[in-house]
């Protein structure tokens, strides 16, 4: 199983990518739309990230509640113990 | 550290919105930049010519996403040149006439649904959840869009059949795509930033827009090359090392951004050898956008119209964009049924456009002045009666045309196909394989349309300059 801050620190890498902020202004309760100027093409973009790193498939419904890095490591940490179950 | 005549900190390959924009930014920032442009003009495909007295937008006829807080308005407020523009606004910007129908698109939203709710009465709650659905600005709600077509999300919200094809058209007549096949992003996006914030037009016409880039880039200190074609982007260790021009005129620069064409961008300028194989299969298998077939009419001063001058207008004799995608991707103009029109402001021209495929130069010069014609007749017959007695000037631009001028593939109008498997693809903004550089414009998979193109003109010159100073940072502290 992936470790948690293992996990956080490659989903700042890919938010850092497309946002082009550098990782140590991405802490876990940065609000990224707010903070990080993410628009709907940059959601879009880190969903697509996300979704192919992992092999994963995240849900219409989940990607409103992905507010801070830390909702999305929540979100990707329970899809992959799901998955691995 | 003081750079040599042909050493750049940016090089920009090509003039067009999304180029201009991203030169404007990075030489505001202090950078070194050059563009070179292919053509003897800036514009890329949002250009205007002149005919004796008659001026004519060669593609792009007006622009959207220009309401205060808009994505255009933005980035011409940054750059200092909202206030020079002389910005004029039609209303309606949009009209859908089919057989049974005229319908409005107001520059007001709530006119605009008053304006369908008087038709289809029955959907009025859902035409509004619809439409203040489009226009959301909060981007988690669009990122649903991202794997379904706008015919989903019409079904969605809508059971009435007409009333979905009517939603439908003015999408067909822009981008030749149906709401089955469209990407609900783009569709949403298009509702959004194009039509109902759209109908802006610059007064002197759309070449007022690149010229007024243009001039801002060389005021803050960038150099712009016209009829400056680039041959090649040098590539040393997968790192962007500058460009060779004609002569074999080398240019040496830190950052290298294609605002030209995917394929030439990938498969010319770079070369078969520098790219992976995962992208090249990529690259050889996206679908190119449709082009457009574009008349221009110039008309006598006796020409009368009770058309709204200034505004789009949408026509089909039909409500099925999915018959009419059928046989306008074939050249079947007459089954096709429809095509948009814009009278000019001042009722001297008449711009009215078709999607249509890029079939070959042999083709179009056989058919040109045919397809021409009959494209008149139609527009006679159907909204204009006595249309041909007013005309003392008419040329068209076929796909061939498109292609000749910009070099964009096949005449696409709107770079890669809008479909959803071709949205937002990371590899063509910033291909990872060569280091320092970027792709804008519509190629990109980001945006389309002169508001898409100026988007990642603007981002991408944000990235650029956050990078930068990254680097420079590391540096000192070295």
């Amino acid at each position: 199983m992936i470790d948690k801050k293992v996990l956080e620190n490659e989903i700042k890498e890919i938010i850092s990518d497309v946002s082009g902020y550098n990782l140590e202004e991405i802490k876990p309760n940065t609000n990224l739309i707010n903070e990080l100027e993410i628009d709907s093409i940059k959601a879009i973009e880190i969903t697509v990230a996300i979704e192919k790193k992992y092999k994963i498939s995240v849900r219409d419904e989940d990607v409103p509640k992905i507010v801070t890095l830390t909702d999305a490591v929540e979100l990707v940490y329970g899809m992959l113990n799901q998955k691995g179950n | 550290m003081k750079m040599s005549s042909n050493e750049y900190d940016a090089v920009i390959i090509g003039a067009g919105i999304g180029g201009l924009v991203c030169g404007c930014y990075l030489a505001k920032a202090g950078m070194k930049v050059l563009i070179a442009e292919q053509h003897n003009k800036p514009g890329g495909y949002c250009t205007s010519f002149k005919r004796g007295n008659f001026t004519f937008d060669a593609a792009p006829h007006c622009f959207g996403s220009y309401r205060e807080g808009g994505m255009l308005r933005k980035i011409f407020s940054d750059i200092g040149i909202d206030k020079k523009l002389n910005v004029i606004r039609a209303n309606p910007s949009d009209i859908i006439i089919t057989p049974n129908y005229k319908i409005n698109i107001w520059n007001n939203m709530e006119e605009t649904i008053e304006d369908f709710s008087q038709h289809f009465p029955d959907y009025r709650d859902k035409i509004k959840q619809l439409f203040y659905l489009l226009v959301d600005t909060n981007p988690s709600s669009f990122s649903n869009f991202r794997n379904i077509t706008f015919r989903d999300l019409l079904n969605y919200y809508l059971k009435n059949e007409i009333l979905k094809e009517i939603i439908a058209l003015p999408l067909l007549a822009i981008i030749g795509l149906p709401s089955s096949k469209i990407s609900a992003f783009v569709g949403a996006k298009l509702y959004s930033e194009f039509l109902f914030d759209g109908g802006y037009y610059p007064a002197g016409g759309m070449q007022v827009l690149p010229d007024t880039l243009a001039m801002t880039f060389i005021k803050f200190g960038g150099e712009l090359r016209l009829s400056c074609l680039v041959n090649k982007i040098i590539v040393k260790d997968n790192k962007v090392k500058g460009i060779i021009l004609e002569k074999n005129e080398i240019i040496q620069s830190k950052y290298v951004i294609s605002n030209c064409d995917a394929r030439q961008t990938f498969l010319k300028l770079l070369g078969r050898k520098l790219i992976t194989d995962d992208f090249y299969n990529k690259l050889i298998s996206m679908i190119p956008s449709m082009s457009n077939f574009i008349l221009y009419l110039g008309l006598d001063k006796n020409f009368q119209t009770s058309l709204k001058t200034g505004s789009a207008h949408y026509f089909f004799n039909h409500y099925s964009s999915e018959f009419a995608y059928k046989f306008v991707k074939k050249g079947d103009f007459k089954k096709y049924g429809g095509f948009a029109f814009r009278v000019s402001h001042d009722k001297s021209s008449i711009y009215a456009g078709m999607p249509a495929p890029f079939k070959n130069k042999i083709f179009w010069g056989n058919n040109k002045y045919h397809v021409m014609n009959a494209f008149i007749d139609r527009i006679e017959k159907y909204i204009m009666p006595d249309l041909s007695k007013h005309i003392i000037y008419k040329d068209a631009a076929t796909p061939y045309t498109m292609y000749r001028y910009t070099l964009n593939y096949r005449g696409a109008a709107y770079g890669w196909l809008s479909v959803p498997s071709q949205l937002i693809i990371p590899e063509f903004k910033k291909p990872p394989f060569i280091k320092n550089l970027y792709m804008v414009g519509h190629w990109t998979t980001y945006g389309i349309g002169i508001s898409g193109a100026a988007y990642v003109g603007y981002d991408t010159a944000k990235l650029i300059s956050k990078n930068n100073d990254r680097q420079n940072n590391k540096n000192l502290i070295i």
